[in-house]
C-alpha cells in the first residue's frame, strides 16, 4: 500500500458492499438473536468480527505476490482436497442441516468448499496459463482442466453442498472457455454432463423437492414453498421505495435464513426496488473493475487469477438473488460480503485481496 | 472495457489467441452483465408489477384478525347488586406454523397451563394456522411474559364471567359457556343483549417478535346489563330457608318462589338442588335445572284455592255454604275418594273444606261447578298454558280439555289430582287472588341497563308489570283471602305458615301424591309437600310457593313446606321494613343491606289501589347503598344547596321545611339522615 497504489474503486465498491452486508446482517439477526440467544448483536458482533478478520486477510493478500500461487497450484489443490476429505469423515466434518459442510478449526468452524473454490481458481489460472499453447488440444488443453475441478466438485457434491458445486462448474466451464479452451470440447462436456447431474439430482430426494418447489412454490406455501413464497411477499412488501432500514416483518418469523442465504429479499423488503437496484450495480460494479484488473494485468496467470475470482464473486452473487427470487432453483449458497457467515465473507475478502494484488504487480510494471 | 495499455505484455501469446481472449472477456463480461440485467428485471417483477399483490398477502399473515367477544354485560339485582360479573383473564394461542419446536414448546407450556402435553403438541400438528391452547386461564405475570416470549405463542385477554354469589340464583341466572355465550337461564334468554357484539382483534408481531393484539378501531360493544326483579337478600333467605327444609326432611328436591303478587315480579326463585355457576361441568346436568319453572307436578290440595275461586265468582257458593263430606268415604261413578288420614267429616262450609282440605269437599264443588266450569277458570288462573316468564325451558303443565275428562276427573282435579302444573303457574295464580283478581305476567327481569349510555347506568328499557287478564272479582278475592286467612289459624293445616306476630297469612297446604308412572295409579310413600300463599294477608307483599319433592319422615305440606315459607315471610317482611301495625319498634333494626321497601315498585304497578288500609307500617332505614328502589335517607344532605333547590326537594319528598336565612344551605337540623321529626319540621338555615 505504501510503495503502490492499490484499486481505489475496488476498495470502495468492497467496503461498500461489506458495510451494506453489516447494516442488513443487523437489521435481519437482532429479533431472531434476541429470542434465540438473549442478545440482539449475537450474530452482528460475531459478523463483525469476520468482517475485521477478511479486512486484515483482504490487506495481506494483497501483499503476497500472486505469483507465489503458480508455484503453490498443486499444494493448494492437494490441501483443498485433504479438507474436503477430512469434511466428509464422520466425527470430524461438522453435520448441520442434512450435510457436513463444515469443519472446527480451534474456536471458528468454516466451510472447506470456501477454500476449494480458491484452490480450483488458482488451479486453474494455472493450468490455463501453463498449457497455452496447447490449450485447443483435447488431451491437454480440456481434459486436465475438467478431470481436477471434476474430482474437487465430486466431493463438494457428496457434503451434499449442491449450490457450491454447481457455481464451481459453471466457473470452471467458464475460465476453461476464456482461457481458450475449444468450445466444442466444452459444449460436448456439458452434453455429456448433463445426464449425469440429471442422474445425480434424480437420486437425492431433497433434490427433487427443490425442483418442484422451485417449478411451483405456490403448491405447497406452507410446507416445502413456504421459504420461497416467504421472499416473494418479501419482495412484493418492499414495493419500490421499501419499507425502511429495519422495517422489514418477513424476517422476523416468516423467512427462514433472513441473515443467511435469504438476506437479499429483506433488502428488496427494506430498501425496495431502488435498494436491489443499487446492489446489483455495486455487483456489476464489482465484475467491472475486476475484470479491468485482470485485463491489465502483467501476465496471463494473473490475468486468468483476477478474472476468475471476479467471475467466482459475481457468479456467487447473481445466483444467490435468483434463487431468492426463484428465477433459479433453491440452493444454499451466500450472497458474498452480505450474507452472515464466515467462511464465505473471510474467502471473498482474500479474493479481492489477491485481485489488488494482481492489479498493484500491473501497475508497477 | 478499456483500451489497454500498449507496455503489458502477454507472454507467449500470439495474436490470435489474444484476440480470441479479449472477445471472450468481452463475451462472458456481456453475459454476466445481462444476468445482472435480468435480475433487476425479476426484481421488477416482484416488487412493481406483482408487488401489491404480494404485499396484500404478506400483510394477511402479519396482520390476522381474531374474533373476540365483547366484554359481556352484567347480571344485577333489583338493587344493582353484582350477580353475574365479566373478568378479564388470560387465553393463550398458537399460530402453529410458527413454532419451532412443537416438542419443547409443548413441554414448557404444560405444566404452566396444566393441560395435557400429548394434546398441545397434538394441536401444533394442525392445519390451523391459529388454534387456542388454553381458554381463560389465570397467570402471573411472568407466567405471561414467559408464554408471549416463545415463537408462535401469543395470550389474548379474555372474559370470564364470575357469579360472586356462587350457588346463588344459579338455576335462574344460568352460566355461560367458553365463548361468553349463554347455555342457562336469564344468560340464556336475555344472550342477545348480555352478549354485546364481538370486537374484531388484529395481531400484529412488534420489532421484539411479541404479538400484539390491537383492537378494533370501531371500539368494544360492550354488553348490555340485565336488572333482576331478583332481591339479593330475598334470595338468600330463600334459599337458605328451603336449603334447611331439604336437609331437614330428606327431600330429593325443592322449590320456593317469591313473587311481588301487584306486579308479577319474581323477588327470588330458589331451587334444590343447585350448582356452582362458576364450575357448571362440575355438575349434573339435572343439578343446573330450574325447577320453578321446567318441573310440573300434581299440586294436590293447592288447587282447591282455585276452585273455591271459581264457585264463589260463579255464585254457585258462598264460603259460608255447607257441603256433606260423606263422613270420610265418597263413591262415585265408581271410584272411591277419602279424606286424608282418614278424618271424617259431616257437613263443612266451603271455607272449612279449605281450612281442613276436605278432598270429598272439594269434590262435591267440583261436582256443582261442572266440568266445563272447572276447566274455565282453572285456565283463566293460567294452568296449562305457558306464563312466558323470561326464562327458557318453561313448561306448561298439563290440564287436559274436559272432553278428554273421565267421569270422575272433575272431582279429582278439583283437589288437584290428574292435572299438573308448575310451581311457577301456582305462584302467579295465587297472586291473582291476592292482589285482588289480576293475573299478572311473571318476569324475572327488570329493566335492560346500557353501561355506556347516557346518562350513565340509565335502563335502555324497561319491562313494566303486565296483566294478562282478570280472573276473579275483587270480591271474590277477598272472599278467597278470607278463607285462606283461616287455614293459617290454629287447627288449619297450614298453622305452621303463621308468623305469629299480627301479620295474617293467607295460604294452603298441599300434599300431594306422586303419580306412579311404572304401575299406573299413585305411588303409597312419594309425595310432593307444598304451601302456596301470601303475606301479609290484606295487603300483600309476598305471594310464596314451596314445594319439597318427596320429603322423608314427614310429607304433610303443613308440617313440611308451611315452615320454609313462614320463615320466608318473616325474614322477608323484616328486611322491608315491614312490620305489623303497632309493632314499630323505637329504633329500626340493624340490616346491614339496608331496609328498602317494594313500595317503590308499586309505582309501576296498575294495582295500586290493592288497599293499603293502613294495616302495616313501612320503616325507612337510612343506611345501604344506593339503588334502584331505595328510598332516599330520611333527611336529605341539604347544605351548600340554594333555597330554591331545597324547597323543590322538600315538595318532592312531601318534607316540611322551615328556611331561615337565604343564600346557600349551611346548617340544618336534623343533620342529614337522620330521621324526620314527627311534627315534620327541618330547620334549613342559609347563608
Amino acid at each position: 500500500m505504501n510503495s503502490s497504489r492499490m484499486d481505489r474503486f475496488l476498495i470502495i465498491i468492497t467496503l461498500v458492499l461489506l458495510a451494506s452486508g453489516a447494516a442488513m446482517v443487523y437489521s435481519t439477526s437482532s429479533v431472531m438473536a434476541m429470542k434465540k440467544f438473549g442478545d440482539e448483536y449475537f450474530f452482528i458482533r460475531k459478523h463483525l468480527v469476520f468482517s475485521a478478520a477478511g479486512l486484515a486477510l483482504l490487506m495481506i493478500s494483497s501483499r503476497i505476490p500472486y505469483r507465489l500461487y503458480k508455484n503453490l497450484a498443486y499444494p493448494i489443490l492437494v490441501l483443498a482436497i485433504v479438507l474436503l476429505i477430512l469434511v466428509l469423515v464422520p466425527g470430524i466434518g461438522r453435520h448441520a442441516g442434512g450435510a457436513r459442510r463444515w469443519l472446527r478449526l480451534g474456536p471458528v468452524t468454516f466451510q472447506p468448499s470456501e477454500f476449494a473454490k480458491l484452490a480450483v481458481v488458482i488451479f486453474l489460472a494455472y493450468s490455463l496459463d501453463v498449457k497455452k499453447d496447447r490449450i485447443r488440444s483435447f488431451s491437454v488443453g480440456f481434459l486436465p482442466n475438467m478431470v481436477i475441478p471434476g474430482f474437487i466438485i465430486a466431493l463438494i457434491l457428496a457434503e451434499p453442498d449442491l449450490g457450491t458445486a454447481a457455481t464451481l462448474s459453471i466457473l470452471t466451464g467458464v475460465m476453461s472457455f476464456i482461457g481458450g479452451v475449444r468450445l466444442k470440447h466444452l459444449l460436448s462436456a456439458a452434453a455429456v454432463l448433463a445426464p449425469v447431474f440429471y442422474v445425480v439430482v434424480t437420486s437425492f430426494d431433497y433434490m427433487m423437492k427443490r425442483l418442484a418447489v422451485f417449478a411451483d412454490p405456490w403448491k405447497d406455501p406452507s410446507g416445502s414453498g413456504w421459504q420461497m413464497v416467504q421472499s416473494f411477499l418479501a419482495f412484493g412488501s418492499g414495493g419500490v421505495w421499501g419499507a425502511g432500514l429495519g422495517e422489514g416483518k418477513q424476517k422476523l418469523f416468516y423467512l427462514p435464513e433472513a441473515h443467511t442465504d435469504f438476506i437479499f429479499s429483506v433488502i428488496g423488503e427494506e430498501l425496495g426496488l431502488v435498494g436491489v437496484a443499487l446492489i446489483i450495480l455495486l455487483y456489476c460494479a464489482l465484475l467491472f473493475g475486476g475484470v479491468r484488473v485482470a485485463r491489465r494485468a502483467k501476465d496471463l496467470f494473473g490475468t486468468y487469477l483476477a478474472l476468475g475470482l471476479t467471475l467466482m464473486l459475481s457468479l456467487q452473487a447473481a445466483v444467490n438473488m435468483a434463487v431468492v427470487m426463484g428465477a433459479l432453483p433453491p440452493k444454499g449458497l451466500p450472497l458474498p460480503f452480505i450474507s452472515y457467515g464466515g467462511s464465505s465473507l473471510v474467502m471473498s475478502m482474500i479474493a479481492v485481496g489477491i485481485i489488488l494484488n494482481v492489479y498493484m504487480k500491473g501497475n508497477k510494471a | 472495457m478499456k483500451k489497454r495499455r500498449n507496455g503489458s505484455d502477454r507472454a507467449g501469446l500470439t495474436k490470435e489467441p489474444r484476440d480470441r481472449l479479449k472477445s471472450r472477456i468481452r463475451f462472458v463480461f456481456a453475459v454476466f452483465i445481462f444476468s445482472f440485467g435480468m435480475i433487476f428485471l425479476r426484481a421488477f417483477q416482484l416488487q412493481v408489477v406483482r408487488g401489491e399483490a404480494l404485499e396484500a398477502k404478506a400483510k394477511l399473515q402479519h396482520e390476522r384478525t381474531v374474533k373476540v367477544p365483547s366484554k359481556r354485560g352484567g347480571i344485577f339485582d333489583r338493587n344493582l347488586e353484582e350477580l353475574a360479573v365479566t373478568l378479564e383473564v388470560d387465553s393463550v394461542f398458537a399460530h402453529p406454523s410458527m413454532v419451532e419446536d412443537p416438542y419443547r414448546v409443548s413441554h414448557a407450556l404444560a405444566p404452566m397451563l396444566s393441560v395435557n402435553r400429548r394434546e398441545v403438541e397434538r394441536r401444533f400438528a394442525g392445519e390451523s394456522k391459529f388454534v387456542w391452547i388454553k381458554r381463560q386461564v389465570d397467570l402471573s405475570g411472568e407466567q405471561r411474559d414467559a408464554i408471549k416470549g416463545i415463537e408462535g405463542i401469543g395470550t389474548v385477554k379474555e372474559n370470564r364471567r364470575f357469579y360472586p354469589g356462587h350457588p346463588l340464583a344459579a338455576n335462574l341466572i344460568g352460566f355461560t359457556g367458553v365463548d361468553s355465550n349463554g347455555l342457562e337461564g336469564v344468560e340464556l334468554h336475555y344472550d342477545r343483549y348480555l352478549k354485546g357484539e364481538p370486537i374484531t382483534v388484529k395481531a400484529e408481531r412488534d420489532a421484539t417478535g411479541r404479538l400484539l393484539l390491537f383492537e378494533d378501531i370501531r371500539g368494544p360493544v360492550r354488553g348490555m346489563d340485565v336488572v333482576l326483579t331478583i332481591d339479593k337478600a330475598i334470595q338468600y333467605m330463600t334459599e337458605k330457608a328451603l336449603k334447611k327444609a331439604v336437609d331437614k326432611y330428606g327431600a330429593k328436591a325443592g322449590v320456593a318462589v317469591v313473587m311481588d303478587p301487584h306486579t308479577g315480579e319474581i323477588l327470588a326463585m330458589a331451587n334444590f338442588p343447585t350448582f356452582d355457576p362458576n364450575d357448571p361441568r362440575g355438575h349434573r346436568e339435572d343439578e343446573w335445572r330450574n325447577r320453578a319453572v321446567t318441573d310440573m307436578f300434581e299440586p294436590g290440595s293447592t288447587l282447591k284455592v282455585f276452585l273455591l275461586a271459581a264457585a264463589i265468582e260463579e255464585g254457585i257458593a258462598s264460603p259460608n255454604d255447607t257441603f256433606y263430606c260423606e263422613n270420610g268415604v265418597y263413591r262415585v261413578k265408581g271410584a272411591t275418594f277419602h279424606d286424608h288420614d282418614g278424618k271424617k267429616y259431616g257437613w263443612l262450609s266451603a271455607g272449612d273444606i279449605i281450612k281442613y282440605s276436605s278432598n270429598i269437599g272439594a269434590a262435591k264443588i267440583g261436582e256443582r261447578l261442572g266440568k266445563r266450569g272447572l276447566y274455565r277458570y282453572l285456565k283463566s288462573f293460567g294452568f296449562g298454558d305457558l306464563t312466558g316468564v323470561d326464562l327458557p325451558g318453561e313448561a306448561q303443565g298439563m290440564l287436559a280439555h274436559p272432553r278428554k275428562w273421565s267421569g270422575v276427573s272433575v272431582d279429582t282435579i278439583a283437589f288437584g289430582q290428574g292435572m299438573s302444573a308448575t310451581s311457577l303457574q301456582l305462584v302467579s295464580a295465587i297472586s291473582a287472588i291476592a292482589n285482588g283478581g289480576f293475573l299478572m305476567q311473571p318476569h324475572v327481569v327488570k329493566g335492560i341497563r346500557n353501561p355506556s349510555g347516557q346518562p350513565a347506568g340509565s335502563m335502555a328499557e324497561e319491562f313494566y308489570p303486565a296483566i294478562e287478564r282478570r280472573v276473579v272479582s275483587e270480591d271474590t278475592a277477598r272472599s278467597v283471602t278470607k278463607v285462606l286467612t283461616e287455614v293459617t289459624k290454629p287447627g288449619g293445616t297450614g298453622e305452621k305458615a303463621a308468623l305469629g306476630n299480627g301479620f295474617e297469612v293467607a295460604g294452603k297446604t298441599g300434599t300431594a301424591q306422586k303419580p306412579d308412572h311404572q304401575n299406573g295409579g299413585y305411588t303409597a310413600d312419594k309425595y310432593v309437600s307444598s304451601f302456596l300463599g301470601f303475606v301479609p294477608a290484606q295487603n300483600p307483599k309476598f305471594a310464596i310457593m314451596v314445594a319439597l319433592d318427596e320429603p322423608r319422615k314427614e310429607y304433610y305440606g303443613g308440617s313440611v313446606a308451611a315452615p320454609v315459607f313462614r320463615e320466608i315471610a318473616a325474614e322477608g317482611l323484616a328486611y322491608l321494613g315491614v312490620f305489623p301495625r303497632g309493632a314499630l319498634p323505637e329504633n329500626p333494626p340493624d340490616v346491614k343491606t339496608g331496609i328498602r321497601t317494594i313500595e317503590a315498585n308499586r309505582r309501576h304497578s296498575v294495582l295500586d289501589g290493592g288497599g293499603d288500609d293502613g294495616e302495616t307500617n313501612e320503616v325507612v332505614s337510612t343506611a345501604g347503598t344506593p339503588s334502584l328502589t331505595a328510598i332516599q335517607p330520611a333527611v336529605p344532605d341539604f347544605t351548600g344547596k340554594t333555597v330554591r333547590t331545597v324547597m323543590r326537594i322538600a315538595k318532592e319528598r312531601a318534607l316540611d321545611v322551615d328556611v331561615e336565612g337565604s343564600g346557600r344551605a349551611v346548617e340544618q337540623t336534623p343533620l342529614p339522615g337522620g330521621a324526620v321529626p314527627k311534627d315534620g319540621g327541618i330547620r334549613v338555615v342559609f347563608e
